[in-house]
């Protein structure tokens, strides 16, 4: 699993961590069941704490992209592939549109604006 | 030399020996025959002539079907290291097998009842050093090309590194098989002592069985799972759960990355196979990543997304300044 994160980032640790799984989970390197490096794996080679991993990934399976399973450990949900990598791509892209507009002033209403202005 | 023609040719010579040799001296051996000495060249075991004859020809032909039938799969000789093996393995156990009926009728030629058959004590070893001599010398004649653009052998896809961010990558494999037998070794450990301690089973079953579920245990504790990350710098080898010990290897060491579809079969089995130079961590057959040293020697692991692994090996390669 490759995973990136910003350093110059302001947000929670466990924030980042979550939008680099699901970056990885949306470009396609995970399909539906496959299993997730175990967290303490992830932590290491990330140098953080494998509890700032453990709740960035119970905040996905909140969102329905992760499922935890006794002695299965970590898997992705088993929705279809392309539906849930998509999904999550988007929510992570449209974060980071947030977090750009917010850079130069503008809110998610102005956001929501621009959306409805498209074609 | 066409392997499967020479490998029918030669298992067809080895086996017209172990049931033409018997035959052609009927009339000189006991029946039944000495097949089995003690400490001390005393015969211990015995068989008609008829099983004899059966069990040296089996002894052959099973694991010559063995190597034809690998032969043809291929997969196998598609790497030298299955290659060293394969040769090595089928005039190496043809020779054993060969001496090994040679001795036993040696042995049984002209005694008047088995019990009497005398093996001497320089026969086996003798029988056991040319074996592993032939196989040395046939595996390094049938090594053939080193793999240079091995099979299988993917362009890991390109990976740009923006500025301000840190990238990682971390593979992880379990084969649930091993992860299996290690359990069961443990346990079978832990049941053996307590049945000792409570005076069940006596020290001779304890001292049978205790090598084995050791060896199955420690094996198992070191290559049922392996975990790799790259981070800092270096790519890390974690083998076992415990991910103790771990192989260290800093990037300016490595030269290249790739990942390559490898087979147990190619590398004579799982675990930690092949010699340093060309080492592979095998628990499960298909996507390894392979790591070239800037020295010429590879190691390969295998391990599940190995590709993105590579990509991001040869992205951090591209980025470091040479000192």
């Amino acid at each position: 699993m490759l995973l990136t994160l910003d350093l110059n980032d302001a947000r929670p640790l466990h924030e980042q961590v979550a939008g680099a799984i699901r970056r990885a989970i949306g470009d396609g390197s995970y399909a539906p069941g496959d299993r997730l490096p175990p967290a303490r794996d992830l932590a290491g080679a990330l140098g953080i704490n494998s509890n700032t991993v453990l709740r960035a990934l119970r905040d996905l399976r909140d969102e329905g992209l992760l499922e935890f399973r006794r002695g299965r450990g970590v898997t992705v949900a088993g929705r279809p592939a392309g539906q849930v990598a998509g999904r999550a791509l988007l929510v992570q892209r449209t974060r980071e549109l947030l977090e750009e507009a917010a850079r130069y002033g503008y809110g998610r209403d102005d956001l929501i604006t621009i959306l409805e202005e498209l074609p | 030399m066409n392997p499967r023609v020479t490998a029918s040719v030669w298992g067809l010579l080895v086996t017209a020996v172990q049931i033409g040799l018997p035959l052609a001296l009927r009339d000189r051996l006991p029946d039944p025959m000495a097949t089995h000495w003690t400490v001390g060249d005393r015969p211990d075991g015995s068989m008609s002539f008829t099983g004899d004859v059966l069990a040296v020809t089996l002894f052959w032909v099973v694991p010559w079907i063995v190597a034809l039938v690998t032969a043809v799969e291929g997969r196998t000789l598609s790497r030298r290291q299955g290659r060293m093996v394969w040769w090595g393995g089928l005039f190496g156990m043809g020779v054993f097998a060969v001496g090994m009926n040679a001795g036993i009728v040696m042995a049984n030629l002209d005694v008047a009842d088995w019990t009497r058959a005398r093996l001497g004590g320089l026969h086996p070893l003798v029988v056991v050093v040319l074996a592993c001599g032939v196989a040395a010398l046939a595996g390094y004649l049938g090594r053939g090309e080193r793999d240079a653009a091995p099979n299988g052998h993917r362009e890991p896809p390109r990976l740009r590194l923006r500025a301000g961010e840190r990238a990682v990558w971390v593979g992880h494999v379990s084969n649930p098989w091993l992860v299996l037998a290690t359990a069961v070794a443990g346990g079978g450990l832990v049941v053996l002592l307590a049945l000792y301690l409570v005076g069940v089973v006596q020290g001779g079953t304890v001292a049978g069985a205790l090598p084995g579920l050791l060896v199955v245990l420690v094996a198992g504790l070191l290559t049922s799972t392996v975990s790799v990350r790259v981070s800092d710098g270096r790519v890390v080898i974690g083998l076992g759960p415990l991910r103790v010990p771990a192989r260290r290897i800093p990037l300016s060491r490595i030269s290249s990355a790739w990942s390559e579809d490898r087979y147990p079969s190619q590398v004579s089995g799982w675990g930690i196979r092949g010699l340093p130079g060309g080492a592979t961590i095998m628990l499960r057959g298909g996507q390894c990543l392979v790591v070239e040293y800037r020295s010429g020697g590879r190691l390969a692991v295998s391990v599940d997304d190995a590709a993105r692994g590579a990509s991001l090996i040869n992205a951090l390669l591209a980025e470091r300044v040479e000192p």
